[in-house]
């Protein structure tokens, strides 16, 4: 029995969990203009877990992946939800991400 | 030789989260009574789950144990998409018997509030929305001028 394949699923739901956490820490401490930052952090595990020849260790990199690319995209509506009073809204000044220049030309993902 | 198994579960994750959030909110907006549909989905996250202890190799596995969380955790969203009507956190459907009776009781909106961009400022007392059905403005104490209120009803639903 696959006991691995359920085993993937539990992570998957702990890996959400710690999404819901970082989102709300990240976009209070840093704001929601530091989204590629996790995205591509996202990115390169995916990639990343195509040279892991251990086929579940290579499962846990790209699960982990997928959520924070999932979580890139939460960003934007996480400062939405501290403007409206939701959540913590976080008053004082935060730092521009490094290529905020460039960041804020792109329109910063929401699904 | 590349290792797909990554590649798979975090496709199946990201798919799975983006659909899940999707439809949830899809389907709570239009259901009259929600527990069969939470019934529903986590019965087919539980067959999912059991299917992975029997499926053939461990992506299959990962992917179907993966897909079965999902669809559990949904089950769960259901019920706590319907608190969100319920406090106006999400849009309430008037055509919804379920969802006018929340409008009625107040507290609940019309309006998806969580349709407008960051300004990077607590949201002022003038660009929250007034509830269209009950005119009741929410959070906020002092009445503003109607030209002041930003609209923010998602269209078409």
């Amino acid at each position: 029995m696959q006991w691995a394949g359920i085993a993937l699923g539990v992570f998957s739901l702990g890996i959400i969990g710690f999404g819901f956490y970082w989102v709300i820490k990240l976009e209070y401490l840093l704001g929601y203009h530091w989204w590629p930052y996790p995205m591509a952090l996202g990115i390169l595990m995916v990639g990343g877990s195509l040279f892991i020849p251990s086929a579940i260790y290579s499962a846990l990199l790209g699960i982990a992946g997928g959520s924070f690319i999932w979580g890139a995209t939460e960003m934007k509506e996480q400062a939405v939800r501290a403007e409206l009073g939701w959540f913590k809204f976080n008053p004082k000044p935060r730092p521009s991400p490094p290529g905020y220049r460039w960041i804020k030309k792109i329109k910063a993902p929401h699904l | 030789m590349l290792q797909f198994a990554g590649f798979w579960m975090a496709l199946v994750m990201f798919l799975g989260i983006w659909w899940g959030h999707v439809s949830v909110r899809w389907l709570e907006y239009r259901i009259r009574v929600i527990w069969p549909s939470i019934v529903a989905l986590a019965v087919a996250g539980l067959a999912l789950n059991v299917y992975a202890l029997f499926a053939p190799n461990l992506t299959i596995s990962g992917v179907s144990s993966v897909i079965g969380v999902t669809l559990l955790w949904d089950a769960f969203e259901v019920y706590r998409q319907q608190k969100r009507v319920q406090k106006g956190h999400a849009p309430a459907n008037p055509r919804n018997p379920r969802h006018a009776a929340y409008l009625r009781a107040g507290g609940a909106t019309t309006d998806d509030l969580l349709e407008r961009e960051p300004q990077g400022a607590p949201a002022a007392a003038d660009t929250l929305s007034v509830s269209r059905t009950t005119g009741r403005r929410r959070d906020i104490a002092e009445p503003v001028a109607k030209s002041a209120v930003i609209r923010t009803t998602r269209g078409g639903m």
